[in-house]
Formats: C-alpha cells, structure tokens, sequence
C-alpha cells in the first residue's frame, strides 16, 4: 500500500508498521463490517448540535446571560 | 498584590492592569525575568522576544494613562503553542520542515486574544507538528517538567504546559488531537480545556488531523480558561467549521456552585489499571466533589477501546493525507518518531478510515445515553504521573506505538466523540509530581465544565503550588 501511495517503505519499516496499527484494527474489528447501510458520515455533526440544544440537564448554556 | 507579578492569574493580571495597580511592563518584565531563570533548564520556548514584548508593554501602558483599554487582556503578555500562524512570524510547528516558515496570516484565536489586548512573549515549543504525547523533539529536544525536571511535560503542548506551570507566562494556547492538552496539564500541574470540535476556530492553526483537531487554552485556573475561552469561541468566516450558535457567559458559569450537579464516575475503563497514586487522588477528588455538593454517581460507559481504536484509524489517516508531500519530498527532515507514525497511515485502507468515520455518530449517541443521568463525568487524564524523560524516549523503535497508546489511553476516546474536557490539578504524587483529573461533558458544555472545576479550585489548592526554582 505504502508503494501505491507514492511513499515506498522498507521491509524492516513495513514490519514496524504492522505491529503499530495492528491493534488499532483489532480493536475496531467489533464494528468493522456492521454498520448499517443507510447511516450517514454526517450523524456525528447533527448528534453533537442537537445535543447542545437539547440537552435537559443543568447545562452551561442555561448559566448566565448569551453573549452571542 | 503577589510581589513577583508573574505568579498571579489571569485573571487577576488582567484586573490588576485594567485598574493601574501594576503596569503591563511590570508584568512582562516579571514574566521575562522568570523565563531567563528557567529557560535554560525547562527548554519550554521555541523563541523569546523580549524587546518586542516590552515595547508593546511601554506602548500598551501608555494607551491606558490616556483612557484606552483595548479589552479584557489589555496589556497581559502571553506566549503560545507554536503552531499558530501570526502574519510575519516564523511558526516552526515543532518540526526542521517549518524552521523558517514565516505566516502570512494570523490565526482567528489568536488574533482575537491580540484584539483583547494580549502582548506576544515569544513561542513556544511542541511536538514535532504536534504529533507525539510526551514532549520530546528530535529537532529541538525535550521540554522538561518543572516539578521534575528529568521528568516529562506531556505533548503534544509541551511548552504551554511547563511554561505555564513555571509562571513564565499568565496562559498559552494549546492545542488537542489525541490529548495534546490534558496530556501536558496533568503532568504539569495546570489546567487545561479541550474544546468541543468546533468550539473555537482553527483558521490559522496548524492542522493534524481535521476531524479531531481543537485549540484550547492552558492557565492556572478554570476562571482563567473561562476569560479565554469566551474570548475566542464563536463562528468565524475563515473556518466553515467553527460552531454558530449562541455562547453563553463562561465567566458566570465559572462562578456557579456544584450543589445540585451530578457527576458520573465510570465503572471501569477510566478506573482501570492505575497506578495507586493516581487511583487514591481520584478518590480523593471524588470526596472533594461530594463534600462540595455533588452527587457521585456509577456511570457504564460503551467500550472505550473501540472508540481509541477509532481514532487511531482517524488521526493516523488524516496526518498523514495532510504530511504526504514531504514524506515525498523530505522524508529525512522529519524526525524518526513522527516519520514513523505518519508511514502507519499509508497502511490503513480508506474503507477502514470511512467506517471509522461513519462510526462516530452511533458511537456519541451511544455516550450520550449512557450519561443522560449526570453533569459531567471524571475521569484520569493518565493511569501514571510523569514518567523520566529517558524510560519514555522510545524513538521509532518497536514499543514506541505502544507506549504512546498508554499514555494517551484515557484521552483519545474524548477526541473521537469530539467531546469538551477539562483538566484540573487534582493532587501530588509522594514524590511530588502533579496528578490531573479530567471533566468530560456534552458537545458544547464547556461552561459545565468551567463550572465543575472552578468549583473544585475553590475547595482545593493544587492550582497555586509553584515549582521551585531549586
């Protein structure tokens, strides 16, 4: 892949580089492979605004005045 | 009034100055005084410009006798990470790649902390292009931890971190991708925030990784981080990212009490593996949360490792999209750590990046009803205090990823949710090296953070221990 990209890595670096993101990809295996098919990339940023003005708890944007 | 400036908050500078009990060039020669005292053994400054900070000191002390007060900072020397882009400036970025690059704009962060009247110290060091969590730099060597200085900082703010904690200057800005905030302020003892993604602008700051990276501030209290924090978050033009919604008063928040809050403790995880010292501060910091009013309350949290797993994919793709022209080009100009982390992202396939990018909805949906019963939720920013600069200093040899995913083990899930966090000094080893705690929240609660450690550092008085100078 390194080839591919343009960016030509040694055996001994290739090597390395497996033994590095290894777990990262084990560590993502649960998921990898099972999300649904309509979920779109851009939840995240709708989730996290709705969250900022919904959230029903003593937030911190009910503290004070706004300051816009 | 303290009798060495330099040791005061910002917030109490800034006042001081406001009212004419002490002068902006007091203040700064305090600061530069402190720095040409420990400089030497911190290595926590990329430059210092003494003259040009004095002058604007001389010149911001004379706008005040004829009645102008540019704002909140008026006339406060500061010094910041050295990956913001100032007009004119060189910005190294930590690296050999940027040793003579001169911005031609400024960052909005930055340039609205200038416009609230803030005076330029000098820069200061990182991580190479702020990638790495423990404060070395193959190119311009470790920042060393003023509570020890065999000790390291944390990164990848390591400078803001021990320049901070020195009283070099009143706060800095830092910046968090993986932890590069929290990191630093839990091995050295101060405060820092990590904001929301999209809390603040990133037009100007060197990027690492678009969807993770934050600009945060570190200073010695939550109060302080609330005056800042108020003064740079908001839209900006120059950054289509940056949240447009209403702030609310940081400041206000910060003056709030805990009684009535809710503040979850995570099952496990977070609680995990640590070292007892850390394990007994934690305890202790939960007792001081409790006493202060604060309901205490067990929080199970969806599986941590997934979402540091995830970022892994994320932060190690996107560096190295941003690095590939001079991997191309300049791959000997790199240091040998970061050359090797930005070589892991070439292996990564895009599906995996894409999935892990696609995940991140479900995953801060799945946090945020797990901790719809509480505030806020504290956790350790590190299962250890400081390690020794030489047990950590692991190069790109075969354990260097692994030690980094130690370290930054309790941070990088925050990044991944794109979560605010706030770390606070939360007590001393026996050998005396500071321990943090952070306070994780909801996207855009940062003021409930403020709020939460403000608190705490009214009840306790780890923000206010200085290192000395022995």
């Amino acid at each position: 892949m390194a080839d591919v990209a343009g960016v030509p890595v040694s055996a001994d670096e290739a090597a390395r580089i497996v033994n590095s993101i290894g777990p990262a990809f084990e560590g993502f295996a649960p998921i990898a492979g099972t999300l649904p098919f309509d979920l779109e990339p851009a939840s995240f940023v709708q989730i996290a605004a709705n969250s900022a003005k919904n959230t029903g708890r003593n937030t911190g944007k009910n503290i004070g005045k706004a300051a816009t | 009034m303290s009798a060495e400036p330099a040791l005061m908050s910002l917030t109490a500078v800034a006042q001081a100055i406001a009212q004419k009990r002490l002068s902006s060039r007091e203040a700064t020669q305090s600061c530069l005084d402190r720095i040409a005292q420990w400089q030497p053994r911190l290595n926590a400054f990329m430059a210092i410009d003494a003259d040009e900070a004095l002058e604007a000191a001389d010149a911001a002390d004379a706008a005040l006798a004829k009645g102008g007060h540019r704002g909140a900072l008026h006339g406060v020397p500061l010094a910041h990470k050295d990956m913001y882009y100032e007009a004119g400036k060189v910005v190294t970025c930590g690296s050999r790649i940027r040793r003579d690059f001169v911005a031609t704009t400024t960052s909005t962060a930055l340039r609205r902390l200038k416009d609230a009247g803030t005076i330029r110290l000098g820069t200061l060091q990182l991580a190479e292009f702020a990638y790495g969590p423990t404060g070395h730099n193959a190119h311009y060597g470790p920042v060393h931890n003023p509570w020890g200085l065999d000790r390291i900082t944390g990164g990848s703010s390591s400078g803001s971190g021990a320049a901070v904690a020195a009283r070099l200057t009143f706060a800095a800005l830092g910046s968090d991708t993986g932890g590069s905030i929290r990191m630093p302020a839990h091995f050295c003892g101060v405060t820092g925030l990590k904001t929301t993604v999209g809390r603040i602008s990133r037009a100007g700051a060197m990027p690492l990784s678009q969807s993770l990276d934050t600009v945060g501030p570190l200073a010695r209290t939550a109060a302080d981080c609330a005056l800042l924090l108020g003064l740079m978050a908001g839209a900006d033009p120059e950054d289509p990212t940056a949240a447009t919604g209403p702030l609310p008063d940081y400041i206000a928040a910060a003056q709030q009490p805990l009684k009535g809050l809710t503040i979850g403790l995570p099952a496990a995880f977070y609680v995990d593996d640590l070292d007892p010292e850390v394990a007994r501060i934690l305890e202790e910091t939960v007792a001081v949360l409790r006493r202060e009013g604060a309901d205490i309350i067990g929080v199970e949290l969806p599986d941590q490792r997934q979402l540091t797993a995830a970022c892994q994919l994320v932060l190690a793709v996107e560096a190295t999209a941003f690095h590939k022209r001079w991997m191309i080009e300049r791959p000997q100009d790199y240091g040998p750590q970061v050359l090797m982390r930005l070589q892991n992202g070439l292996a990564i396939p895009a599906v995996s990046y894409l999935e892990a990018m696609r995940w991140r909805g479900p995953a801060l949906a799945a946090h945020l009803a797990a901790v719809a019963g509480v505030d806020a939720v504290i956790a350790p920013v590190a299962p250890v205090a400081a390690p020794t600069i030489a047990e950590s200093d692991v190069g790109n040899g075969p354990d260097a990823e692994s030690v980094i995913q130690r370290l930054t083990r309790f941070t990088r899930p925050i990044n991944y949710l794109g979560l605010p966090s706030l770390a606070i000094p939360a007590g001393f080893t026996a050998g005396g090296l500071p321990v943090g705690m952070q306070l994780i929240g909801r996207p855009f609660d940062e003021a409930m953070l403020l709020r939460i450690g403000a608190a705490f550092q009214r009840a306790a008085d780890f923000h206010d221990r200085v290192p000395e100078f022995g």
